[in-house]
């Protein structure tokens, strides 16, 4: 559903510098997901909540760094909170996970981090 | 997980002192958990130093980037472009982290921020408790799950020795005596047969760096 922005707070530049720099890849990576699932069983996350389909890498992926590209770095920061509750609580970078296609799902969760850390938006443990 | 208390700050000026460059690299692993070196702390501390700068009147520049682990060259990459600009690296990760860091860029000098501790549970909020020596020689299936190891102030492994003192240590009232606890533990899990096996002593002397390689994976590595 469209939601009406707000930007304050955060740099897009800085997000759409970020996200350049690896674009080719990220994109092609992105294209690249057939939505097989394969990815799915390998991340113990998954198998560990009831095979939630939230957990599942392609998800966790398309709907964090594929979100950011697709909206080439226009997001606020409810976005940038829901893309940290995917890449942090979701997702621990065990770098486990496997894709058929040859994706590298972890650098697509770093980098999705990486853009969250350069908004000041990252998990707070003294918070908890 | 890995447990770190960032270093006293007179210690960080001094090792920062002949710089003028410097990055601050946080990593998101376990001394952000711990809240010793992560992107907030990273934040927290150069803000710090630039205030002792100021104070003592000293020009330096200090930036701040935290990386998702630096115990993984992996996510180390991203330091590619910009580390060859500053003088030297100062890192808050674990000793892992910063040994990984000096190897990935051997021409940087790379400093530690924090002193590694240990592997502990996490008590409560900023509170953490030294629970594993990663001592190679897990014997915790006959101590009840105790570990003598780390517990014992003697890091013995075939009972108590004589200053056991009505359930404390001869060191302190205030610390419990491992020996005392496991012998509990089991009494009431009725396997006090398990504390009566003789252990052999660890091989402590001529210990080398541990690199392990999962059953599964031991073709692809020693072939």
């Amino acid at each position: 559903m469209f939601r009406k922005k707000n930007t304050a707070g955060v740099d897009s530049d800085a997000i759409r510098e970020i996200l350049d720099e690896k674009k080719t890849k990220m994109k092609l990576s992105l294209k690249a997901c057939a939505h097989c699932t394969l990815c799915a069983e390998s991340c113990f996350l998954f198998m560990g909540r009831d095979k939630d389909p939230k957990y599942m890498p392609s998800y966790k992926f398309i709907n964090s760094i594929g979100v950011l590209y697709k909206n080439k770095g226009n997001v606020d920061k409810l976005d940038l909170g829901e893309i940290r509750d995917i890449v942090w609580e979701r997702c621990v970078l065990c770098t486990r996970c496997y894709c058929p296609m040859g994706i590298d799902i972890p650098e697509m969760i770093a980098l999705a981090r990486r853009v969250c850390r350069s908004q000041g938006v990252y998990p707070r443990y003294d918070q908890e | 997980m890995v447990k770190a208390k960032r270093k006293p700050i007179e210690e960080i000026k001094e090792a920062i002192a002949g710089y003028k460059n410097i990055l601050n690299v946080g990593c998101g692993g376990c001394v952000s958990v711990c809240l010793a070196g992560g992107q907030r702390e990273v934040n927290e501390l150069n803000a710090v130093l630039k205030l002792h700068m100021s104070k003592d009147n000293v020009q330096k520049s200090i930036d701040g980037y935290t990386v998702e682990r630096q115990c993984n060259v992996k996510f180390l990459d991203e330091l590619d472009p910009m580390a060859t600009k500053y003088d030297c690296i100062i890192s808050m990760a674990c000793g892992a982290g910063v040994q990984n860091m000096a190897e990935r860029f051997p021409g940087i000098p790379v400093f530690p921020l924090v002193n590694t501790v240990s592997i502990g549970i996490d008590r409560n909020l900023g509170m953490y408790e030294e629970k594993c020596r990663a001592c190679g020689h897990c014997v915790l299936g006959y101590t009840g799950g105790i570990c003598p190891v780390t517990r014992c102030s003697k890091g013995l492994f075939n009972g108590p020795c004589g200053g056991t003192n009505n359930g404390n240590c001869e060191i302190s009232n205030e610390v419990p005596c491992a020996w005392y606890d496991i012998y509990n533990r089991l009494k009431a899990q009725n396997r006090l047969d398990d504390i009566l096996k003789v252990q052999p002593p660890m091989e402590w002397q001529n210990q080398t760096p541990r690199t392990i390689i999962q059953e599964p994976y031991e073709n692809r590595y020693r072939a």
